[in-house]
């Protein structure tokens, strides 16, 4: 079976149409994290959370309001698709009180629906920010980290637009969840430390297909005029394009069968995987070749591509 | 021809490794399978006598399982830094006290460490530390070294004390560790009686004997209190506060204490003359208390420095840790004035039991002291005869006996405890010792055992789905290249699972989705390859050349694309904690394992089918 077999799309023509669509989904990301903002996760805002399961279906309001006559105060919401609910509120250490006031409300009031409380997590602000430091800490030194490997590997300009490819998925799917965040029962989208996991993965990703592209630009491009960059690079875009598309498809079907399967507990960091690379794929074609195109024609200086090939 | 050879036996040698390592796994599984398999018990215990060794050494070595997928607590602890430094100080006046109040407050809410936030605040104030800790002819940084030593000192005494607490407990395999200067990391996996466990963790076990103030000297001051309350609240702030009128005698007859709402309390009191017995009810007998339901409005109370202030001289109001039942069946806590400095510390107790008292009902527990302290404790009690002695666990009276006379047996015992398992824990808290410094839950995480099923379940899942759907795909897409590639990624999570094993990582549902991603991952490096391989075919090489550059041409863009895979999860396993580990642990292991499998153990087999003329240019679909 081949799909993408024997391309020729003039990528580079349209790459002003890219990144315009990039910049505008950027820029809508952007405009929501201002004025909605992120819907940070307990790691990152610190709290206690109580995971209630009920044996028997019941509604979420139900639930809210015998919490709220009995005067435990928090937040209610519906966990999942199962009869699962997550309640939570300020940090408590003394988790044994949160718990007993808890059960002995949902006792007294719906005694036949038994509950059980299944899980529990408390994070103190000092750990929140801990946690949120060591968040930002990894995202910047696996960047730089990747700038410094590819550019190593290749030269400054592809790294560089390798690491602004990186930003810009990774961006893109901060800005959606906090376009979606909260939107929907089944997956929160709230940010915590899995979030920052994917992240990592994204970026440890995006690059891969992007690397792929600029392998074959460098295998191609040696002892080549300036004119002739444009023809070579829309021709190893085509010829990698398959195997860009593939590579990622197999992730893509590993990281969808997680978002299903695994429970709600993963599916925020399955959404933002399977999103972050999508845009990925998109970025390592329309960003990350174009914009070392774009920068190879206005520098107007010869490559110096490190990587020797032997042939 | 030898390198060749070389490889062969590189792809042996592993696969046996990884199957000796996954080898108890299986016979754990298998075992406990036949376990219960049996019908009666008497079987299974034989069985399991029978077995022992192999069942143990087989537990022992399967690849563990993490608490969120077994059901457990992972809980960070603090140690109180700020309360250890203060009870290292030898002059603690009001500057010093403000001071210490500052650090607190800016403890809590930034992480740095607790020393330099109280040199830095000695230092805005032009105070040398010496003036407190130590030697006076100290130099500030010498006592900052001491003082680090001290913290040091004390979180280790802290994790080895709530070890002994929790192996007197009995917790299956518990993880202590410590982290930085103040934290513990306590993981316990298949504990089902959560509650208990947080109570046994958190109390500081600081037992104490005290003498108790006589009534006279208790009503006295909780009538001056009284007033000290009725002009402070009624009073206008620009009233002078003259010397207060004589208070009522109040504490002749018997009040009945009304319980004030906390929250609309200020205007309830600003018109009470008494404010303090709104609260706080006295005996005839001059013994004091408060209601269950004012009990945390009088503890906020008794905490405050000014109401501190103006007790009498090395004394202190403590709470009784249990209420008596009252006339009418309300619950009545004692309210105790005693000497703050105690006449005997728990450290000298040896032994602890819990048993029931002599009636045979009320549990407590009997404890034993050492030489030095048996002969203290004669000496006390020698000395205070008819005077009562207050038995005081973390700042909460559980008893306060009258003493009948001098006790030279060095026994003493606690009561006043309400069940016989409160009384054990007592027991084994008392045992392991008081912690150097209160110990605070700052994180905690505990999945109940009937979600952790449900994790394993969501986990088997998702693994087995996701093979299935990227073995089909690479068939379909490959055709019998495919096959290799399966192979290859059966190889690679046996791989990874047995790493775990033999390293005795525990699998945890973050893993397990860093093992979903590595399949979708590990299939990439195939995917290159192939699609290389096709592109020579469609130039025309011969099969065998084409493989041969195939894999020479597509490994430089596997090893970056592997490299920055691995990076990422190298530094999100070094900056992450906890859950997030698993994770980066098992996609890092993954992505360097397929480095080998894809590669190595593809390329083998396709020379084994080229070598017997099995492969044919359709192969690569």
């Amino acid at each position: 079976m081949r799909i993408f077999h024997k391309t020729s799309f003039d990528f580079i023509r349209f790459r002003k149409i890219a990144y315009a669509f990039s910049l505008f989904i950027l820029a809508s990301g952007m405009i929501s994290l201002a004025v909605k903002g992120l819907n940070y996760g307990i790691d990152f805002r610190g709290g206690s959370e109580v995971l209630i399961r009920f044996e028997k279906n019941i509604d979420v309001s139900t639930v809210r309001s015998v919490l709220d006559v009995a005067g435990v105060s928090g937040s209610l919401k519906q966990y999942g698709l199962d009869r699962s609910f997550l309640f939570s509120t300020v940090f408590n250490g003394e988790t044994n009180d949160l718990k007993a006031l808890v059960s002995s409300a949902l006792n007294d009031r719906l005694k036949n629906n038994h509950h059980e409380i299944v899980r529990v997590d408390a994070v103190g602000p000092s750990i929140a920010s801990d946690l949120k430091w060591s968040a930002v800490k990894a995202l910047m030194a696996s960047l730089l980290a990747i700038l410094l490997y590819v550019g190593f590997r290749f030269e400054l300009k592809f790294a560089a637009a390798g690491v602004v490819a990186i930003f810009h998925d990774i961006l893109t799917v901060l800005g959606l969840f906090s376009l979606l965040g909260g939107l929907f029962d089944f997956m929160p989208l709230e940010m915590d430390q899995s979030i920052i996991a994917a992240f990592l993965t994204i970026a440890g990703y995006s690059i891969t297909d992007t690397v792929v592209v600029y392998d074959r630009i460098r295998e191609r491009i040696r002892g080549q005029k300036p004119s002739e960059y444009e023809r070579i690079f829309n021709e190893s875009m085509n010829q990698t394009l398959s195997r860009t598309i593939i590579t990622s498809s197999t992730v893509l079907l590993s990281v969808l069968v997680l978002f299903i399967f695994a429970g709600p507990a993963i599916r925020g960091f399955a959404f933002a995987v399977f999103t972050g690379i999508l845009i990925g794929t998109y970025s390592s074609i329309f960003v990350a070749a174009p914009l070392v195109y774009d920068w190879l024609r206005l520098s107007k200086s010869p490559v110096h591509l490190r990587g020797n090939k032997v042939s | 021809m030898k390198n060749k050879r070389f490889n062969l036996l590189l792809i042996a040698f592993v696969t046996l490794v990884a199957v000796w390592s996954l080898w108890p796994t299986w016979r754990d599984y298998s075992l406990s399978k036949q376990l219960s398999s049996f019908k009666s018990a008497p079987d299974s215990l034989r069985y399991t006598l029978s077995n022992r060794d192999e069942i143990d050494s087989a537990r022992k070595k399967s690849l563990k399982l993490g608490l969120d997928l077994k059901g457990g607590m992972h809980l960070v602890m603090e140690v109180d830094q700020v309360d250890l430094f203060e009870q290292k100080a030898w002059n603690k006046d009001a500057k010093f006290t403000a001071i210490m109040n500052t650090v607190r407050t800016k403890a809590s809410k930034s992480d740095t460490k607790v020393l330099d936030i109280l040199s830095g605040e000695f230092k805005n104030e032009n105070m040398r530390l010496s003036r407190y800790f130590y030697d006076i002819r100290n130099s500030d940084q010498e006592i900052v070294k001491k003082l680090e030593k001290e913290s040091e000192d004390a979180l280790n005494r802290a994790k080895e004390i709530i070890r002994n607490r929790i192996d007197q407990y009995g917790v299956a395999e518990p993880v202590i560790t410590t982290q930085g200067s103040r934290k513990l990391i306590i993981e316990l996996p298949g504990v089902s009686d959560e509650n208990r466990v947080r109570n046994l963790l958190k109390g500081t076990a600081k037992l104490e004997f005290r003498l108790l103030r006589d009534p006279e000297i208790l009503v006295r001051t909780l009538d001056r209190l009284n007033t000290y309350l009725v002009q402070n609240l009624v009073a206008p702030p620009s009233a002078p506060v003259a010397d207060a009128s004589p208070s009522p005698s109040v504490s002749s007859q018997l009040k009945a204490p009304v319980p004030v709402p906390v929250p609309a309390a200020t205007t309830a009191r600003q018109a009470s003359a008494k404010p303090l017995y709104d609260v706080i009810g006295v005996f005839q007998n001059g013994t004091a208390y408060t209601t269950e339901r004012s009990k945390d409005y009088v503890t906020s109370l008794l905490h405050r420095s000014d109401i501190q202030a103006l007790l009498p001289q090395d004394t202190e109001l403590l709470l009784a840790a249990k209420p008596e039942i009252g006339k009418n069946g309300e619950k009545l806590f004692p309210i105790y004035l005693v000497k703050k400095t105690p006449e005997l510390t728990g450290g000298v107790i040896t032994e602890a039991k819990a048993t029931f008292g002599s009636q045979g009902v009320q549990p407590e527990v009997l404890m034993a002291m050492n030489s030095e302290g048996t002969s203290k404790w004669a000496r006390i009690t020698g000395a205070n005869i008819g005077k009562r002695i207050a038995i005081v666990l973390d700042g909460a009276v559980y008893s306060a006996p009258v003493v009948q006379s001098k006790i030279p047996s060095g026994n003493s015992v606690i009561n006043g405890i309400e069940s016989l398992e409160e009384a054990k824990d007592l027991e084994i808290v008392l045992k392991a010792g008081a912690l150097p410094a209160p110990v605070r839950i700052i994180e905690e995480r505990s999945v109940g055992p009937s979600l952790g099923a449900d994790y394993i379940r969501a986990g088997i899942l998702s693994l087995g789905w996701s093979f299935l759907a990227v073995s089909v795909f690479m068939l379909l897409y490959y055709k019998k290249a495919g096959i290799a590639a399966d192979i290859a990624l059966v190889l690679n999570i046996v791989i990874v699972l047995s790493v775990l094993a033999g390293f005795s990582a525990s699998l945890s549902l973050p893993g397990i989705a860093g093992i979903v991603l590595t399949i979708g991952m590990a299939v990439d490096a195939n995917v290159l390859i192939y699609e290389r391989i096709r592109e020579e075919l469609d130039g025309g090489k011969a099969l065998k050349s084409a493989i041969e550059v195939g894999y020479d041409r597509a490994f430089s863009s596997i090893l970056d694309s592997h490299v920055t895979t691995l990076c990422a999860a190298f530094l999100l396993f070094t900056y992450g904690i906890g859950p997030i580990q698993g994770f980066a642990l098992t996609l890092m292991i993954g992505t360097a394992a397929s480095l080998f499998t894809s590669i190595v153990v593809t390329k083998e087999i396709f020379s084994f089918l080229l070598d017997r003329n099995l492969m044919t240019q359709k192969s690569f679909g």
